[in-house]
């Protein structure tokens, strides 16, 4: 494991892809991800997969469950 | 104008043609002009505000139940609490994340109890060794083809690899991933530690990430098999 930040880069990747970090240390490791192929492909690995479950997940409700949550509420509503 | 004038806007009841001894309702239809926060007065009906995540709460409802039928009644049950509910709304807080938070209760106290699922041993107990971190075997060379091959799998590999890991990882994927939640949001919703939330995302994508690359790797070697018709 070499000293450019890769041990730093590694540990923080997931936060890092999900937003969690603090602006500085985003920053540090955009800029490693920048000079280091290594860490540039398991960033991108991280990426991937995120948008692979997002595109797997999308589902539209059936309209019959749209027709009965609405009448539902609707019956709940008057007899409140 | 203080801050505060944004924040005691009526929750509830209509702000226009009301009558005009309301002082308050008064103040926030000549403030409404001031601040061009036309789009949301007056406060809109559970119906308008509420019913538009009826996709994303089903698709969530999908992942935690994993069949339809169940999906549908939780989801239904789900909004039907919320109205019971939604004087404890605070108008102008996050509305996703408390039907997130309803959606998971309920489906904890009324849908997993009755899954046929076998009890699960309390997975973050185990040892990064015990679910097999491949970190040191994937090589730089080989990150690059395994992105690309994540990248072209069929969703519905994406989803028997997300169906096979524990319940916890799973959704803390999803909340993380597909809600694109925040770890403290998420922490809300599902009543755990952000230490927690942490570990059952880091664990369960690593699980995800491992069990995708195991299913590109078998189609690879399955595409790669020779046609059974020669050119000659």
């Amino acid at each position: 494991m070499t000293d450019c930040g890769c041990d730093k880069a590694k540990k923080d990747l997931e936060e890092y892809l999900h937003h969690e970090l603090q602006a500085v240390d985003a920053a540090d490791i955009r800029e490693h991800l920048e000079t280091c192929a290594d860490c540039a492909g398991e960033a991108k690995v991280g990426v991937v997969l995120i948008e692979a479950v997002q595109r797997a997940c999308r589902e539209t409700a059936p309209e019959e469950l749209r027709v009965q949550v609405l009448a539902r509420i609707r019956e709940l509503q008057t007899h409140a | 104008m203080p801050a505060s004038a944004l924040i005691e806007r009526p929750v509830a009841g209509p702000v226009q043609g009301t009558d005009s001894t309301d002082a308050r309702a008064v103040d926030w239809a000549a403030m409404t002009d001031d601040l061009e926060l036309s789009s949301d007065t007056p406060p809109r009906s559970f119906e308008e505000q509420a019913l538009p995540f009826m996709d994303q709460l089903y698709a969530a409802a999908l992942r935690m139940t994993r069949n339809p039928s169940d999906a549908q009644d939780l989801v239904q049950e789900t909004f039907v609490k919320a109205f019971a509910a939604w004087n404890q709304f605070h108008q102008g807080t996050n509305l996703k994340a408390w039907l997130y938070r309803i959606l998971t209760n309920t489906f904890i106290n009324s849908y997993r109890k009755k899954q046929r699922e076998p009890y699960q041993t309390p997975i973050e107990d185990l040892e990064d060794w015990q679910l097999g971190g491949a970190e040191s075997t994937t090589s730089r060379s080989t990150r690059s083809a395994e992105a690309e091959a994540i990248d072209h799998l069929p969703d519905s590999d994406v989803k028997n690899a997300l169906q096979a890991i524990p319940e916890d990882f799973r959704m803390a994927v999803y909340f993380a991933d597909v809600e694109g939640f925040s770890y403290q949001e998420i922490a809300d919703i599902m009543k755990t530690p952000i230490g927690t939330v942490m570990s059952r995302l880091h664990r369960g994508r690593r699980l995800l990430r491992d069990l995708l690359s195991d299913y590109a790797r078998d189609r690879g070697s399955a595409a790669q098999t020779p046609p059974a018709r020669s050119t000659r």
